[in-house]
């Protein structure tokens, strides 16, 4: 039981912290969501880092680490507010590189190069993973309607969930295919975000039904990641805060009640911190499963309003402005508790099996 | 980073839960209830048990009779007893006697380790006065010098398990004219020793807890901890052992565990309802957060390192999720679930109905959840003083 980062891991951390915050900053990711672009340059400075083939194995090109550091990435990443599909891409990439049914090779050194771009396309109106009405047919056509699909013109593919005449699987289409149009919706986030119909698009069957599953929990899992990243700088932005701001004659932070909602905050912030590794190195090593995934994504979900929500608190109107960073990490935050399942319906999944006796260690 | 428990934790573990499954039972219990933790026929021989596995002082250093294990297994016995409210020593075990190891003579620790391992020595904790709480080094309990030992006058109050004990950790003022935190000495004292009187407090949970006077009481000098007048240093390193199982996990989830088998047995149709489930899995959202605090804790502990904010943060949430989950599964429960103990209808002995009613303790006991949250807000967080 070792709930720290190794030496690897940590200079991992270390480096990408350093990068991002000097190379990206607040001003820069203002400017590319004020555009509601993906940040392509950061994009390409990921890829030379090697970053984004991090948890892909060495012989397509990879870093062959795992979910775990894929997981760090997408934590930094979430710290700057970047505006990159980093969880999109990196869970794509897992799910293509461990579960496809066909090497997907190629593919893979092109994500890892920066030039490929793969972003899931799940949800439809029933807003319900499991229900696809999605179809291909037999002559590779898919006809579909998908909501909510993260950065889809930034990308170059699409991973489509779609019934096809091999049944229920996950479908690669091309972005440039001219039957696809997207429509963009004003998400809460701020990041790119689009609704996708495709009317006849070529599609490409990769996997089967079990890879939507790993693809979901891999997705949350990342997700989880990035949320924890959203919550533990609104922490560090209220501590900064409060011992700086001066009322009454004294920090802010002097106040036993402004101290006790930093507590609640710190609580919420280091008991997740621990969930979303445990979960990564879990699903990494095989030993957790769809609910363990749920169930984590559904802590975060529920944490992120709250820790943001007393940041504001404690930040007052200063907290409020565009001209403060806090923001990125409120509006990123529900936002992202919101993707990939919300916590009641990961709670949902949870409540399926109620009966096996929780963990204690 | 590696999530994963060591198969030799687990083995022991395993070993612990058949060690449980071959004393548990009802007869024991009942006596452990009803003498409120002092040895009794069936429980000596368990304590014999257990003194023969040699857990009791696993994790101490080789030199003072233990392995050296590291304090995660002391975490692991702990949560499993907890899980089947077993007697382990408890308080006694988790922090009496590591302090005598650290601190006391070697007249001391062989006076009272060997005892305190066989069960027959047992400690009730005498540190809180009517006008010492939360801030103890306020205690004027005194000790004044006289021949061979010290002459003790003053009172306790909250000294649970007072009765059943045989001595008391005292917590008292032997240099008047020191500053506040200095002047204070641990002394042993017998509870049959002439001029202790102990007075018994019920609790609204069942629990008796007693208020303990000292008129004139002798305590020989053998039985003053040294260093003299340092005994606040010797108060905060038992707090510190306490620390790596201060929020059992197991517990509240054993509650889980019964209220969802009474519900298979007696209720299906609310086990049924998907807003009961919802419930549920809130639940075991709420204790994966606390079993993921708890444990980070025990690793740091077990490192040797001390963040006073990572036990903080194990002893608000396990006490706060105590009260929140033992109030809502006595809801679920419906009306059986706030039948008490003593009705023969209640659900497994009342145990839900009982940790709803006894979860203030824990909250504001072991240092209340507020100073406990000043602490993380101003160590662990670096907020100002």
């Amino acid at each position: 039981m070792d709930p720290d980062f190794d030496e690897t891991q940590l200079l991992l951390q270390t480096t990408t912290r350093r990068y991002l915050e000097g190379e990206v900053p607040f001003d820069r990711v203002r400017e590319h969501e004020e555009k509601c672009r993906a940040d392509q340059e950061l994009w390409q400075a990921m890829a030379g880092q090697g970053w984004l083939g991090v948890a892909l194995p060495e012989a397509v090109g990879g870093g062959g680490a795992g979910l775990v550091e894929a997981g760090i990435l997408v934590h930094e990443l979430a710290r700057r507010a970047a505006v990159v599909p980093g969880v999109e891409v990196m869970a794509s990439a897992v799910v293509l590189a461990r579960h496809a049914d066909v090497d997907q090779s190629a593919l893979l050194r092109g994500i890892v190069d920066g030039e490929v771009v793969v972003v899931p396309a799940l949800l439809e109106a029933g807003d319900d993973f499991a229900q696809v009405d999605a179809a291909v047919d037999a002559g590779g056509k898919l006809s579909a309607e998908k909501r909510f699909v993260d950065y889809p013109d930034f990308a170059t593919h699409h991973l489509v969930s779609a019934h096809g005449p091999e049944g229920l699987g996950l479908y690669l289409i091309e972005r440039g295919d001219a039957a696809i149009e997207t429509e963009a919706r004003s998400c809460t986030g701020r990041t790119p975000q689009a609704d996708v119909r495709y009317r006849g698009a070529s599609a490409r069957r990769v996997a089967g039904e079990s890879a939507i599953g790993r693809l979901l929990d891999i997705g949350r899992a990342l997700t989880a990641a990035q949320i924890l990243g959203s919550m533990e700088v609104s922490l560090e932005m209220t501590v900064e805060y409060t011992n700086l701001r001066v009322q009454f004659g004294q920090p802010l932070a002097t106040f036993q009640a402004v101290q006790h909602h930093a507590a609640d905050m710190c609580m919420h912030v280091e008991s997740n911190r621990f969930l979303v590794y445990e979960l990564l190195d879990s699903l990494e090593r095989g030993t957790a499963g769809s609910a363990d995934a749920a169930l984590v994504k559904a802590s975060v979900s529920r944490s992120v309003p709250f820790v943001t929500m007393q940041a504001h608190q404690l930040h007052g109107g200063q907290g409020l402005i565009e001209e403060n960073d806090l923001y990125f990490f409120t509006i990123r935050g529900k936002d992202r508790s919101l993707a990939w399942g919300t916590a009641e319906e990961c709670l949902a999944q949870v409540a399926e099996d109620v009966e096996s006796p929780p963990r204690w260690l | 980073m590696d999530f994963r428990w060591p198969d030799e934790y687990l083995a022991f573990r395993d070993a612990v839960d058949a060690f449980i499954q071959e004393w548990r039972s009802p007869e024991l219990a009942a006596e452990i209830q009803q003498r409120e933790g002092a040895p009794g026929p069936l429980s000596r021989k368990y304590f014999a048990a257990l003194q023969e596995r040699g857990w009791m002082r696993m994790c101490w250093p080789a030199d003072m009779g233990g392995e050296g294990r590291d304090p995660i297994y002391q975490f692991i016995l702990v949560e499993a007893m907890e899980y089947w409210r077993m007697p382990y020593g408890n308080l006694t075990f988790t922090s009496i006697a590591p302090s005598i190891g650290q601190y006391g003579t070697e007249h001391q620790k062989q006076k009272y380790l060997p005892g305190i391992w066989n069960g027959e020595l047992t400690f009730a904790i005498g540190y809180s006065e009517p006008n010492a709480g939360t801030d103890l080094a306020a205690l004027r309990t005194k000790g004044e010098k006289v021949d061979g030992g010290w002459k003790v006058n003053g009172q306790k109050i909250w000294t649970s398990l007072a009765e059943n004990s045989t001595h008391i950790w005292l917590a008292t003022r032997t240099d008047p004219d020191a500053k506040k935190h200095a002047g204070i000495s641990v002394l042993i004292v017998q509870t049959k020793a002439p001029g202790v009187t102990i007075r018994p407090l019920k609790t609204m949970s069942g629990l008796t807890t007693y208020e303990t006077f000292y008129d004139d009481v002798f305590v020989p000098d053998e039985d003053v901890l040294p260093p003299l007048h340092g005994g606040w240093g010797i108060i905060m390193h038992a707090l510190n052992h306490e620390r790596v199982g201060l929020s059992p996990t197991s517990n509240l989830a054993r509650n889980y565990d019964v209220v969802v088998a009474e519900l298979q047995r007696n209720a299906p149709h609310k086990l049924a309802d998907p807003v009961v489930r919802m419930r549920l899995a809130e639940l075991r959202m709420e204790l994966e957060r606390h079993r993921a605090l708890a444990i980070r804790n025990a690793v740091t502990i077990s490192r040797g390192a001390i963040k006073p904010g990572e036990a903080s943060m194990a002893k608000i949430s396990g006490s706060e999720l105590r009260y929140r989950m033992s109030n809502l599964l006595v809801d679920i429960l419906g009306r059986v679930g706030g039948l008490a103990r003593d009705d023969d209808r209640a659900v497994e002995k009342g145990l839900v109905q009982g940790n709803f009613l006894s979860s203030p303790i824990l909250r504001f006991g072991g240092g209340t959840n507020e100073v406990q949250r000043s602490i993380l807000a101003t160590r662990h967080l670096g907020m100002t003083r």
